[in-house]
């Protein structure tokens, strides 16, 4: 177990941002920490950080309790954490290194390393402040996997970036997790990013983890594989989906199919629609964790 | 102890690569080469006007104005005014931190909170330390130079005439004192810096405390006498002493003890506070 958390809470004055918080992280997963602005992610990644003291509870790192653990184990720990501020007044290149030294020590060719693969290899030796948003989250990423660490705890990776860089970062983490064998903990509100990225996932709403599980499991466990169907006679299709029993359950909405039905079904449906005489423009195959997600923090309000 | 040293390497390339580090450097520059060129064109006026009042009991020939003089007299700027350079890069080494955000990155790294305050303040005695020995090479030196040398005279419970070489080692002296008081000051502003998470609170506090210790410490009332031992700034005074004779050296000692109490108190409540401070900005 690389993270583990005990009943971690933390209360700011009268308010209570976590509440008996219990993740489990296993080595070499992408795991998703999901949920709303404001429902405790980065209050639990601050804590798991040791960047604020939790008010009850505990957490591991690397199998240690950290209050007996020594600051040692987060060598192992590249972190981003929000925005990625750094010494405006100082080069990206030197603002690495004095991040890397805190680490032990970090070669100029590590330096310049990541700093190529983040494509900031060229203005390496420029203030920070010249940086756009965007540039200085690559340089966060940069910061977070130069010390090459098992376990790497990113806090809205993609924020601010362009879609060309998002699709980057995405790619990168499942590479660092791919190749380096690196645990990844990734907080996002943004569900189609875990859904692309995560194989694990943890839920959070109001400071309470709702579910955490592997993502395709907690996705099959629920009704939210959606094939979406456009034909030139939706109301047949729809008729004719409804009388099939390989089919869950189908819809129409807005001219377009929902039909609810497993993936290995899915080349029967377009068999099953062209017998029928009726013309499909699209199949479209979506895992809606969107939905799933809404479901969840929608019942939790309701308690 | 090798990473708090390699943090306090950091740390002090940080300070100096700030700008508002060099604001004191630069302000010295440009100040005392122009106030002694300003003596040297108008010293003699200068004389007779501070020395009034003795012109009853003496019988001057010549002049007593020269670059040690005007650096002695120089060095009253310590009290109130030098202090400004002080508190602007103290009081900016932990605040400025937790306004930037930049927390979140160092403390992330595996090294302890104890070891990041250590690191902070020992970088900021460094600069301490640099901009107070600059004003008085600055000083004593460029006054030898613009105003010219020469045996020092010291009015003070009497006349004390030192010669250019032993006046020196005086001056030496005393600018060792001065950066132990101006480090009381960093202290402080150190302690605030720590406590706050913009730069402007320390500044303006470090200021307060300063100004008012200093009107507590001068006032001459009997029910004031006994806090003046607790008061910081009555051992201000201290980078004085070695222009006595003979040195009171055991009135530098104590002074330099209760200076070092302050600096200490000022540092641990700095420790045991940012250890126990959520990072949240």
């Amino acid at each position: 177990m690389i993270l583990k958390t005990n009943n971690l809470s933390k209360r700011f004055k009268h308010r209570l941002v976590v509440s008996d918080l219990n993740l489990e992280v296993e080595k070499g997963q992408i795991f998703g920490f999901l949920g709303p602005n404001g429902a405790g992610k980065s209050t639990t990644i601050r804590m798991l950080l040791s960047l604020i003291a939790p008010t009850s509870g505990n957490f591991e790192l690397f199998g240690g309790d950290w209050k007996t653990q020594d600051k040692k184990v987060y060598s192992k720990v590249g972190a981003l954490v929000e925005a990625p501020d750094f010494y405006l007044y100082l080069s990206a290149e030197r603002n690495l290194k004095i991040l890397g030294e805190l680490n032990g020590w970090i070669s100029r060719n590590r330096i310049y390393e990541v700093l190529d693969i983040v494509r900031l290899k060229d203005r390496a030796r420029d203030k920070v402040k010249s940086f756009s948003h965007g540039m200085r989250q690559r340089l966060g990423i940069a910061q977070a996997i130069m010390c090459k660490p098992e376990l790497i705890i990113l806090d809205e990776p993609t924020s601010g970036l362009d879609p060309e860089g998002i699709k980057e970062i995405r790619n990168l983490i499942v590479s660092l997790s791919k190749d380096l064998e690196c645990t990844v903990f990734l907080s996002s509100h943004l569900l189609h990013e875990i859904e692309q990225v995560c194989t694990h996932m943890g839920i959070i709403d109001h400071g309470k983890l709702i579910v955490q599980g592997e993502v395709q499991k907690l996705l099959r466990e629920t009704d939210f594989f959606v094939t979406e169907v456009s034909t030139d006679k939706p109301q047949k299709a729809l008729d004719l989906l409804q009388s099939e029993p390989w089919v869950k359950k189908v819809a129409l909405s807005d001219e377009i199919l929902k039909v609810h039905l497993s993936a290995e079904c899915r080349p029967k449906l377009a068999e099953c629609l062209i017998r029928n005489k009726i013309r499909v423009s699209s199949i479209i195959p979506r895992t809606s964790l969107e939905d799933y997600y809404l479901s969840l923090v929608k019942r939790e309000s309701e308690k | 102890m090798f990473l708090t040293l390699k943090a306090f390497y950091w740390e002090s390339v940080k300070i100096f690569s700030k700008l508002r580090t060099y604001i004191g450097f630069i302000t010295i520059a440009i100040l005392i080469p122009m106030i002694m060129l300003l003596v040297r064109k108008y010293g003699f006026d200068v004389q007779s006007t501070a020395f009034r009042s003795l012109e009853n009991s003496f019988f001057f020939v010549g002049t007593l104005i020269n670059g040690l003089l005007i650096s002695y007299y120089l060095m009253n700027v310590l009290w109130v005014h030098f202090p400004f350079f002080i508190v602007l890069v103290a009081g900016d080494v932990m605040a400025g931190e937790g306004a930037a955000g930049t927390f979140r990155m160092l403390l992330t790294r595996p090294i302890s909170r104890f070891q990041v305050v250590t690191s902070k303040f020992l970088a900021t005695f460094l600069y301490t330390a640099a901009i107070v020995l600059f004003l008085g090479i600055c000083s004593v030196g460029v006054g030898i130079l613009v105003i010219g040398g020469g045996d020092l005279f010291v009015f003070d419970k009497g006349i004390l005439i030192l010669v250019q070489r032993e006046a020196l080692f005086r001056f030496l002296l005393a600018y060792i004192l001065a950066v132990w008081v101006q480090t009381t000051v960093a202290a402080l502003a150190f302690l605030f810096s720590t406590i706050s998470n913009n730069s402007v609170g320390p500044i303006i506090g470090t200021y307060a405390v300063i100004v008012v210790s200093l009107v507590l410490s001068v006032l001459r009332i009997d029910a004031l006498e006994s806090i003046k031992p607790y008061l910081f700034t009555s051992y201000f005074e201290v980078y004085f002493a070695p222009f006595s004779d003979p040195i009171p050296w055991h009135e530098i000692l104590s002074d330099v003890i209760h200076l070092g109490a302050f600096i200490l108190i000022f540092y641990l409540i700095s420790v045991v506070i940012f250890m126990r401070k959520d990072i949240c900005t």
